[in-house]
């Protein structure tokens, strides 16, 4: 391999070897742009990396050649075997500064306005579509893991990653949040994208209320705060493959959309109805939700509450 | 990573194994290619593996082995968590204590929803006629795909499964696996039909076609 190289650089702040609770983060400088370092440790065999991992980076950077606006940058990934056991795979991903959870805690006092969280909305959607017509989901939708630059640009990350954790998660108690979580992912029936279009329901709501919309503390919890909300679903709608059944549930009717989130106009409001759908079937897809009246009005400038 | 094309004959071997554990001991065509010599195919990976390292280290600058910076035109630094957003957080963790970034819950059940489907998911995607060992692998796992492509549980298998898959499926512009899947379908059946109608013509079990294009 070639040469060592010419040109000397700035020093480095110290290291500890996967030093816990840092993150290596790098500035090129040449073009000035700003990269960071997610490494994950995979369970090896003698077969190597499991093909499961292998295909999922494919996959990834796959999407990569799209270079879709609303999906993080992926410039490289790199494996390193450190035994016989376990390679460490470190993804190289652009950095972006701030999360939406960042953005949304930070946003002063009112919150944001309807057209910034229509932009925001739009965005995400256009990079939902994008995964979804590439037959991925995201599966783990939620504001910490939307990273909004500063120039206001959203970008969704941490997509197809889970099947390269997944190794781990078999192994380890895993933490996971469940305000994001759909009503089929909470009943562990079957499950399509339609869950990530849930997760931005969750989303869209949060934007206004600048806190999460269902805050549950377990599976049951979290459905009964949702059916709180949307209604206790029809029999007819509840999944015959399921453990958990409807009676466990009291037979709660929907409350208006807006007692929950005030802000929100007519139109959002009827979106967000769409996308916080009991039944995936009849959810709202990420396509259809970007042909949503709520963002036909943005040429003629903004209509209703402002 | 870089090394497609070694994982690729790899992963034939697995296709191979996974799909006939009966026949692979005696089965002729394993041999089409004459005895492997190990040492040196391993030699062989090895230093290839040694060359993209090298590549990566100097395109970054970075010692992914060590987990330390070198000089170089990207200047590192190590940010303490907080100063980050959280996706970035996992990476210094080895993957194993994910820090909550809200309140959440351990929740095992969980996992089985995520990692349970591992390969056919992303087989799904993937499947694009350039890989040898692609096609023939969905080939394999196509009777499980419409289980294990939304299901969390394996045993979920009814029907509005399938239909959910697909109406997911036709909103989207797949059409490549579509395409993929519908052919080998419509194979399956001939075959099917043919070793009714013919029995001598084709003994040939339904599983056995996907070997012949490994080739």
């Amino acid at each position: 391999m070639a040469h060592a190289t010419s040109i000397q650089y700035e020093p480095v702040a110290e290291i500890g070897g996967g030093a816990y609770g840092t993150v290596y983060k790098a500035r090129d400088t040449e073009s000035g742009q700003f990269v960071a370092l997610k490494s994950v440790r995979v369970q090896t065999d003698q077969n190597g990396l499991p093909t499961s991992t292998v295909r999922e980076v494919a996959l990834l950077r796959r999407l990569e050649q799209f270079d879709h606006p609303n999906v993080v940058r992926l410039m490289d990934v790199c494996a390193t075997q450190r035994s016989d056991q376990e390679t460490k795979v470190t993804l190289v991903f652009e950095h972006v500064d701030q999360d939406l959870k960042t953005y949304l805690e930070r946003a002063p006092a009112p919150g944001l306005s309807p057209d910034r969280i229509k932009d925001l909305m739009r965005q995400l959607l256009c990079g939902l579509a994008f995964l979804h017509s590439n037959r991925v989901m995201h599966r783990d939708l939620k504001p910490e893991n939307i990273l909004v630059t500063s120039q206001g640009q959203v970008k969704l990350a941490d997509f197809g990653l889970a099947r390269i954790y997944s190794c781990h998660m078999a192994l380890t108690p895993v933490v996971v949040t469940l305000w994001y979580r759909p009503p089929e992912v909470l009943l562990q029936s079957s499950y399509a994208t339609p869950v990530d279009i849930w997760s931005t329901g969750c989303i869209f709501a949060e934007m206004f209320r600048r806190k999460p919309l269902f805050c549950g503390e377990s599976e049951v919890d979290q459905l009964g705060k949702i059916f709180e909300v949307i209604g206790l679903p029809p029999e007819d709608e509840w999944p015959t493959d399921v453990t958990l059944s409807r009676k466990n549930f009291p037979p709660l009717i929907p409350r208006p959309i807006a007692d929950f989130v005030s802000e929100i106009n007519e139109q959002g409001a009827q979106l967000l109805l769409n996308m916080l759908t009991f039944d995936p079937l009849k959810r709202i897809s990420a396509l259809n939700a970007l042909e949503h009246p709520y963002f036909r009005d943005e040429e003629t400038l903004t209509q209703t509450k402002s | 990573m870089s090394n497609v094309q070694l994982s690729s004959s790899a992963q034939e071997r697995l296709v191979a194994r996974r799909t006939f554990p009966l026949h692979r001991r005696t089965s002729v065509c394993r041999n089409l290619f004459g005895p492997v010599d190990h040492d040196e195919l391993s030699r062989e990976m090895k230093a290839k593996m040694r060359e993209i390292s090298e590549r990566d280290q100097q395109r970054w600058n970075f010692n992914f082995e060590a987990n330390t910076p070198l000089d170089g035109d990207y200047e590192w630094e190590e940010v303490p968590v907080d100063k980050s957003p959280a996706f970035y957080q996992d990476s210094v963790q080895n993957g194993r204590t994910r820090v909550p970034a809200t309140p959440v819950k351990q929740c095992p059940s969980s996992d089985s929803v995520l990692p349970e489907t591992p390969s056919m998911d992303v087989l799904e995607r993937l499947v694009v006629p350039e890989s040898s060992s692609t096609p023939c692998q969905v080939e394999v796992n196509q009777e499980n795909r419409t289980d294990k492509l939304n299901s969390g549980k394996p045993s979920h298998r009814q029907v509005p499964c399938v239909t959910r898959k697909r109406t997911a499926t036709t909103d989207n512009n797949t059409h490549i696996t579509d395409f993929f899947v519908k052919r080998k379908r419509a194979a399956d059946r001939k075959s099917n039909d043919m070793s009714a109608c013919h029995l001598s013509k084709s003994p040939i079990p339904v599983e056995q076609t996907p070997r012949k294009r490994i080739r």
